[in-house]
C-alpha cells in the first residue's frame, strides 16, 4: 500500500515540476520576436551576422530589444509549412515561384516587393562540387552524365536549389549551343536525362544534400556556389568546378502578411528593408552570396568565380514560364518519367 | 531429438549461442550505437560539453522531457481506464475499440502528424473555427497531442493482459466482504497492476521522447520554441554540425539506457508484496 502512496506522491510531485519547467521561449517574454522561415543555405549569414546586426541597429534607433527565431528547410517545404499555418512572418525563399504560391494562398500580398531588385535579396551561381583531385574528371555539366559518376541532387519537389540546378543544366546547354550556332534543345534534354540517370540520392534540401556529400557519399553535387566556398573555408577535401555557362539563382524575401499584427509591422518591414542596405549586403558577400544592390561590393570577396556565359531565369522568361516549361514539361514529364 | 554432447559438464552450445547472439547484435545495434559515442566525443570532451550546454540544445531536451511526461501521464491513466472498461464489460463494438486503440502502432508517425494538422491546423476541419481563439498546432500542445497519438497503445497494451489474467475471485471476495467498487479497485486491483503500470509508463515515455516523424510536422520546428531533442538532432545533422547532433543523441541514448535499466531492475522490487 505504501508503494502506491509513494507513486501517487511521485506523480503529483513530477506534475508540479513539469508544469513549472514547461520551457518558455528563451526570450523570457516581453521582447518582441521576429519569426523567420528560410531556405536551407541562408542559415549562417542570418544567424551569425544579419540578426545580431539588425538587433543592434533597432536597439540604437528605437531603444527596444528584439529577438529572432527561425527554421530552415528546403524552399518548397517552407512554403508548405507556411500554408499549413506555421507562424512565419518573414519568408526567405530560394525561388520566386514559391512567393507566387504564397500569393495564391493569400499569405503574401500581390504587391510584395518595394525595392528596385523586385524582392530579390541576393544571388549566387550554380556550380559543381567534386572530390579533391577531381578523380572523375568533371569539367562541365555534360561530364556528370558520364558513366559511373554518382551525382547527389536535391529533390525538386521540396528544394528550390534543385530546381535552380535543373535550369542551370538545361539552360547552359541551350546557351552554349546557341553561341556555337543554333539552339539545340534535344541535346540539352539528353544531358539532363543523362545526369538524372546518374543521380544516386535526392535529399530534401540543398543543405541536406551537402551533408550527404560531406559524409563521403557520391562523386559530385550541383549546388549554390556559396555552399562550395563555405566547405572550402572549413577545409573540406573538395573542389569547386565552375561550368562554362551557368545560372545565377536569385532569392526573394517576402513578408507573410497573415502572421503580422499591426503593431509588429514597422519592425518587420524595417527588417526586410534592412536586407538591402549596404551593411546587410556586405554581410551576404562575406558569406559568399553575391550582392544584388552594388556590384562593387562583390569585389570584396576574392573567392567569387568568373562565369563565362552567365544567365538568369529571365532566359526562360521568368519563373512564370520556367516552372511549367522546364521543371514540369521537360524535367517532370520527360526526364523523371521514363 | 539430437543428443547434445556434454564433455565433463561443459556444454559447447552455451558459448556458441552467446557468441552468435552477440555477433548478430554487433553490426546491427552495438556498433551503430558505439559510433555515436565515438564520433560525439572524437573532437574532445570540451567540444562535446559545449554542444551539450548550448541554450538551444538544453531547451530542446527540456521540451522533450516535459511533453513526453504529459503524454505519458495521460496515456497511462487512459490506458488503465480503457483496459478496465474493456475487460470488465463486453459490449457491441468493444472488440473494434480494442483494435482502434492499437492502431497507432502500425500507422506511420508522419501520418499521425498530418492527421493532427488536418484536424487542428489553422485550415483544418476544426482548427479553422478554433484557431483564431487558441492555437494548438505549432505549440507545445501540438507536440503533446502527437506524442499521445503515437504512444496511445503502449500502456494499454501492457496493462490489459494483466487485467485479463487477474483472478476474478480476488475482486469477488473483496466485494462480498462489503467493499465498494472504488475500494476494490484501490486496494485489490491497483496493487496487482503496479508492475504493468510502471512498465507501460516507462515504455510510453521512452517512445515519446524519441518521437520524430509526427512532431516535425506539427511543431513548426522553431529553435528554442518548438524544437524537441530529436528535431534538434535532425536540424544539426542537416546543417553539417554532426558533433552537436551527436552530443544530444548521446544524451538520448543514455537516457533510454537508464529507462530500460530501471524497467529491468524495478520489476523485482515491484513484484514484492
Amino acid at each position: 500500500m505504501n508503494r502506491i502512496k509513494f507513486f501517487i506522491t511521485l506523480i503529483i510531485f513530477l506534475s508540479i515540476l513539469m508544469t513549472a519547467c514547461l520551457p518558455s521561449p528563451s526570450n523570457g517574454g516581453g521582447k518582441r520576436t521576429i519569426t523567420v522561415y528560410a531556405f536551407s543555405v541562408m542559415k549562417e549569414s542570418l544567424e551569425k551576422e544579419i540578426y545580431p546586426a539588425f538587433k543592434e541597429k533597432w536597439r540604437k534607433e528605437h531603444g527596444e530589444e528584439i529577438e529572432f527565431t527561425s527554421s530552415f528547410a528546403g524552399s518548397e517545404t517552407v512554403v508548405n509549412q507556411i500554408q499549413q499555418g506555421v507562424p512565419a512572418q518573414i519568408a526567405i525563399l530560394s525561388i520566386e515561384r514559391d512567393v507566387t504560391r504564397l500569393i495564391q494562398s493569400g499569405h503574401v500580398p500581390s504587391d510584395w516587393y518595394v525595392t528596385a531588385q523586385k524582392g530579390i535579396v541576393n544571388k549566387t551561381p550554380f556550380v559543381i562540387l567534386v572530390r579533391k583531385g577531381n578523380p572523375k574528371g568533371i569539367q562541365d555539366f555534360p561530364d556528370l552524365a558520364k558513366e559511373g559518376v554518382k551525382v547527389i541532387h536535391p529533390d525538386p519537389v521540396s528544394s528550390g536549389g534543385a530546381q535552380w540546378s535543373i535550369l542551370a543544366i538545361y539552360g547552359s546547354e541551350l546557351l552554349k549551343s546557341e553561341k556555337a550556332g543554333a539552339k539545340d534543345e534535344a541535346k540539352a534534354l539528353e544531358t539532363l536525362k543523362g545526369i538524372w540517370k546518374n543521380v544516386v540520392s535526392t535529399p530534401g534540401s540543398a543543405r541536406e544534400a551537402r551533408t550527404q556529400f560531406e559524409t563521403g557519399f557520391g562523386d559530385a553535387l550541383i549546388t549554390y556556389e556559396l555552399e562550395g566556398l563555405l566547405m572550402k573555408q572549413a577545409n573540406a577535401p573538395i573542389e569547386v568546378i565552375i561550368p562554362k555557362s551557368t545560372i545565377f539563382s536569385e532569392h526573394p524575401v517576402a513578408i507573410v502578411d497573415k502572421n503580422v499584427k499591426a503593431d509588429e509591422r514597422p519592425v518587420i518591414e524595417a527588417f526586410r528593408n534592412y536586407l538591402w542596405t549596404d551593411e546587410a549586403q556586405k554581410i551576404f558577400v562575406k558569406y559568399h552570396f553575391r550582392s544584388v544592390t552594388n556590384d562593387k561590393l562583390n569585389e570584396n570577396n576574392p573567392e567569387f568565380a568568373k562565369i563565362e556565359l552567365p544567365f538568369t531565369v529571365q532566359q526562360f522568361g521568368g519563373w512564370d514560364k520556367a516552372y511549367p516549361d522546364v521543371i514540369e514539361k521537360i524535367f517532370r514529364d520527360q526526364v523523371q518519367k521514363k | 531429438m539430437s543428443s547434445v554432447r556434454h564433455v565433463r559438464g561443459f556444454d559447447i552450445a552455451k558459448p556458441l549461442s552467446i557468441f552468435t547472439m552477440v555477433g548478430v547484435m554487433l553490426p546491427l545495434i552495438l556498433l551503430p550505437l558505439a559510433s555515436i559515442f565515438i564520433y560525439g566525443t572524437s573532437s574532445g570532451l570540451d567540444k562535446f560539453w559545449q554542444a551539450l550546454i548550448a541554450p538551444e540544445a538544453i531547451f530542446a531536451l527540456q521540451l522533450s522531457l516535459v511533453t513526453s511526461f504529459w503524454a505519458t501521464l495521460f496515456n497511462v491513466i487512459f490506458g488503465l481506464f480503457a483496459a478496465y472498461v474493456l475487460t470488465k464489460y463486453k459490449f457491441w463494438g468493444s472488440n473494434a475499440l480494442t483494435v482502434i486503440i492499437s492502431l497507432p502502432t502500425a500507422i506511420p508517425t508522419a501520418v499521425a502528424g498530418f492527421s493532427l494538422l488536418l484536424l487542428w491546423g489553422p485550415y483544418g476541419l476544426l482548427g479553422r473555427f478554433t484557431d483564431q481563439y487558441f492555437h494548438i498546432m505549432f505549440t507545445a500542445f501540438a507536440i503533446i497531442l502527437a506524442n499521445i497519438f503515437v504512444t496511445f497503445p503502449l500502456a494499454f497494451g501492457v496493462i490489459k493482459p494483466v487485467f485479463e489474467t487477474m483472478s476474478q475471485s480476488l475482486e469477488e471476495a473483496s466485494a462480498t466482504m462489503g467493499a465498494t467498487r472504488w475500494q476494490t479497485f484501490w486496494h485489490v486491483t491497483l496493487p496487482s497492476l503496479r508492475g504493468a503500470i510502471v512498465t507501460g509508463a516507462l515504455l510510453t515515455f521512452a517512445r515519446a521522447i524519441g518521437e520524430f516523424g509526427s512532431t516535425i510536422l506539427v511543431s513548426g520546428n522553431l529553435a528554442s520554441r518548438t524544437q524537441t531533442a530529436p528535431l534538434y538532432i535532425f536540424a544539426k545533422f542537416n546543417e553539417g554540425q554532426v558533433e552537436a547532433a551527436n552530443a544530444i543523441a548521446i544524451v538520448l541514448a543514455l537516457f533510454s539506457f537508464f529507462i530500460f535499466s530501471v524497467l529491468f531492475f524495478a520489476q523485482s522490487w515491484l513484484d514484492k508484496k
